[in-house]
């Protein structure tokens, strides 16, 4: 995973890239493979929720997020977590720059 | 004496209202598993008939008004419909949900706006062929969305 984080002023503004197949049902099909894709996303600071998404197999290929919350976190630490269809889970940190 | 139970029971109503709002996260794969499965109902680009019966199974009612969520860095035309930018911000809002008629399915993400959330998001999807994307927020209680019209020159089926 990853991540950039940066804090100006009273917003903190966060990209990053998940490392994921996202292969839809009909890309499964077609590949002979099992559909799997990322299906819950959510970043915390100081383990309070900042950002929360239900997401479907329609992301692309090793999503890319962008978001944005309040606060000027500098020197703190982000997670962001995720969750796939078939239950794998992977988390990602990085420090608030 | 009896004043003071009159002071006991006052100390634990104000106890109770201070109980903390649960902080819980929300999975919409588990809360509305049924929300996923809605199919777009033709090829046409501008049948927006799958995204509009996923918007009430989601929110609850299908009165949308426009305004309020824009749209920005969404392109017109999208060369590689395996990945396509879209971008979305408005001032405030409970639930965001993104929405498309070019797959099969209609509901792309469903965002929960945390408290310390700023609506300003960005996310890059896959578009099979030209189609809408429509970007729905719930505000005050009240729904608003904005649509753009995306053509996709090559499909992101291909992966």
């Amino acid at each position: 995973m990853r991540i950039k984080a940066k804090s100006k002023g009273d917003i903190t503004e966060v990209k990053a890239v998940l490392k994921h197949p996202m292969l839809s049902y009909d890309q499964a099909k077609a590949k002979g493979k099992e559909p799997n894709f990322i299906v819950y996303i959510n970043a915390k600071v100081d383990d309070k929720i900042v950002y929360e998404a239900s997401t479907s197999q329609f992301l692309s290929k090793n999503p890319f997020i962008k978001f944005k919350f309040k606060g000027n976190h500098k020197g703190k630490e982000i997670v962001i977590s995720w969750i796939d269809l078939k239950g794998n889970k992977k988390e990602g940190k990085a420090k608030i720059k | 004496m009896q004043r003071r139970n009159f002071l006991r029971l006052g100390l634990g109503a104000v106890v109770l209202g201070l109980a903390p709002l649960s902080v819980m996260a929300k999975n919409y794969r588990e809360e509305l598993p049924e929300v996923w499965k809605i199919k777009n109902k033709s090829d046409k680009p501008d049948d927006l008939s799958g995204i509009n019966e996923a918007i009430k199974a989601i929110f609850g009612t299908d009165k949308v008004e426009e305004g309020k969520i824009e749209l920005y860095k969404t392109p017109d035309i999208a060369e590689n419909g395996a990945v396509v930018p879209v971008n979305f911000k408005t001032e405030k809002a409970s639930r965001i949900a993104l929405l498309q008629n070019a797959n099969p399915e209609a509901l792309v993400a469903i965002w929960d706006i945390p408290e310390l959330g700023i609506p300003d998001y960005g996310v890059r999807i896959k578009m099979a062929k030209t189609g809408t994307v429509v970007v729905v927020a719930e505000i005050d209680g009240k729904l608003y969305k904005a649509s753009k019209l995306v053509k996709v020159t090559a499909g992101g089926c291909g992966g």
